[in-house]
């Protein structure tokens, strides 16, 4: 048996030349009327320019999030810096966060870094991160990547590419290439490697590829279905889908010694294993009532409950952050959308009923303001966000090809 | 002479039936498929759809030909109008025991993609089923499920739908 041979690859890295060219775009499609109203003036400048506008690039992210208003008034809160060239390609930056309220001002943040040009993008949203936490009271997801699926061609002619950018879309890096099918990426709890499914070799296999050298090796190629890689939140383990021995099932890979343990034993189809925050439940999708509903599987003693009432379909549900809600892929009559259950009340939304499109593969985003998710646009497949009180919506254009099959990275710091 | 005629009016219908299919695009797919599939020396796809045309399209019988079977919305039943083909082709593997396919199970793009891949395992695993009733032996057999990765039409009509949610006999050795 060769399903646990290791075999490293290195693997086509296309166009990882520094360039920060976006392969995706963002737009706000909708915000909301609460937002707060901020101004960010452009950064002082002294000696040579960096590469990349600080300042524009805080009022992309913090206007993308949906819950700022970019002001050019004089707002409560603001935001001023200064970037001066230090030599040898590095770049002294400082920024304050002040809010001014009742004539007062108070400088809520004050902070500054050296940084080569190279890392200014970076550090412009490690800023925006801090703002938004600081005025949120939550992480922001700035410093986040998404990875995704590219496909340009159709049919014969079809060319996938497993693609990693950050949030915004900035820094595509391409994975891997190939003439056959990639899905279900999944990032590790470090944020370091890529779980996926590959259909190279007329095969369904599962990869783990290193997302920084690109190396990779072969976790599952057992006969039949191999699909849906899902990380404990420890990393050390990983559920998967086979259907070796007849149906689809769900088994927990042990990453170090390999072994297996089956955790579903059904006729039925059972997939799309996602874990708790505190990995001691699975939820996963069954077809064993009739149609796909979402069902939690309690790892210590082995009771599974049915979590989805609403609607006909319910499929690939992962949990916030806070384990208290899921979101999931809802199909009553008409149209796939993305709904988010309260597993404490049970009450249920719709976050795309809006979208006018089937929508797929939501991902939530690691502080759990957002779902990622694939939809349709113009006719192609884009990426879209929604907020997870249905509140903001962003969609992510592809300059070429169909963008789908998404996942939000962990926090990466 | 009014016999003769009708049969050369069948062969034809046949023939360009056979050439129809190898032009389709899901068809084209197949061809390809089964060269890339088993990386054999096999020669372009070309080669290997004027090979089909010459094994089967030429000699008439057009329900061996017929490899593309259709689904339902979500269900992996085989239709009725299907058996015919699919018993053709369980024959010919009785017949052939060194013959090799691959059976791939596709589906449509709507929905969850992890579950369609486990939905066109259904499909794929219900033909198979069907030959191996027919004495088809299982080492004949490789499943291959691809989802909603592959579709038949691209397109989100439910014409195109239609079109996707399909199992494929891919003859990999004949």
């Amino acid at each position: 048996m060769r399903a646990l041979l290791t075999i490293f690859i290195t693997v086509l890295l296309v166009c990882f030349s520094g360039s920060s060219a976006a392969m995706l775009s963002m737009e706000l499609t909708r915000g909301i009327s609460s937002a707060m109203p901020i101004a960010i003036s452009p950064f002082v400048l002294e000696g040579a320019a960096p590469s990349q506008d600080i300042a524009s690039i805080l009022s992309n992210d913090l206007k993308n999030s949906g819950r700022f208003n970019i002001a050019s008034g004089s707002p409560d809160e603001k935001v001023v810096g200064k970037v001066s060239a230090v030599g040898g390609g590095r770049y002294h930056v400082s920024f304050q966060l002040i809010e001014t309220a009742r004539a007062r001002s108070t400088v809520l943040l004050d902070k500054q870094y050296t940084v080569p040009d190279s890392a200014m993008r970076a550090l412009a949203h490690h800023i925006s991160d801090a703002i938004y936490q600081k005025l949120m009271g939550v992480r922001g997801i700035f410093s986040t990547r998404l990875a995704y699926i590219v496909v340009e061609g159709v049919g014969h002619a079809a060319r996938y590419t497993l693609e990693v950018s950050d949030q915004d879309g900035y820094n595509p890096q391409p994975l891997l290439q190939s003439s056959d099918p990639i899905m279900s990426p999944a990032w590790s709890p470090d944020g370091r490697k890529i779980a996926y499914v590959s259909f190279e070799r007329h095969h369904a296999s599962i990869y783990i590829e290193e997302v920084a050298t690109g190396s990779r090796h072969l976790v599952s190629e057992f006969i039949g279905i191999n699909s849906a890689p899902a990380w404990s939140p420890d990393g050390r383990k990983l559920a998967i889908v086979l259907s070796k021995t007849g149906s689809p099932n769900i088994y927990m890979m042990d990453l170090g010694s390999r072994q297996l343990t089956p955790l579903t034993r059904e006729s039925s189809i059972n997939t799309e294993p996602s874990w708790s925050p505190n990995g001691r439940k699975l939820l996963f999708t069954s077809n064993r009532g009739g149609a796909p509903q979402i069902y939690e599987l309690d790892l210590a003693t082995k009771a599974v409950s049915r979590l989805t009432y609403q609607g006909h379909y319910n499929a690939r549900a992962s949990y916030t952050a806070d384990g208290r809600h899921i979101a999931m892929l809802n199909q009553d009559s008409g149209f796939f959308n993305i709904g988010i259950l309260d597993l404490d009340t049970g009450v249920f939304r719709i976050l795309t009923s809006s979208s006018g499109s089937d929508n797929e593969s939501p991902s939530i985003a690691p502080n759990g303001s957002m779902v990622l998710f694939g939809t349709l646009y113009n006719g192609h497949s884009v990426l879209g966000m929604v907020a997870t009180d249905g509140s903001v919506q962003v969609r992510l254009p592809a300059r070429n090809g169909e963008v789908q099959d998404p996942a939000w990275s962990p926090f990466l710091s | 002479m009014k016999f003769k005629k009708m049969m050369f009016t069948v062969l034809a219908i046949s023939s360009l039936l056979a050439l129809g299919a190898c032009s389709a695009p899901g068809h084209k797919d197949q061809d390809t498929a089964v060269y890339d599939a088993n990386g054999e020396a096999a020669g372009p796809a070309a080669t290997g759809a004027a090979a089909d045309s010459a094994n089967f399209g030429d000699n008439g019988d057009d329900t061996l030909a017929q490899r593309t079977y259709y689904f339902e919305f979500d269900k992996s039943d085989i239709r009725d109008e299907d058996k015919p083909a699919i018993s053709a082709n369980a024959d010919y593997l009785a017949a052939h025991p060194d013959a090799k396919i691959t059976l791939e199970g596709h589906t449509d793009p709507r929905g969850s993609r992890e579950y369609n891949v486990a939905l066109g395992e259904r499909r794929a695993n219900a033909v198979a089923d069907f030959l191996k009733a027919k004495g088809v032996n299982a080492s004949q057999i490789r499943v291959v499920s691809y989802g909603a990765e592959q579709l038949g039409a691209p397109g989100h009509t439910e014409a195109d739908f239609k079109m996707d949610r399909r199992a494929i006999i891919v003859y990999s050795k004949k």
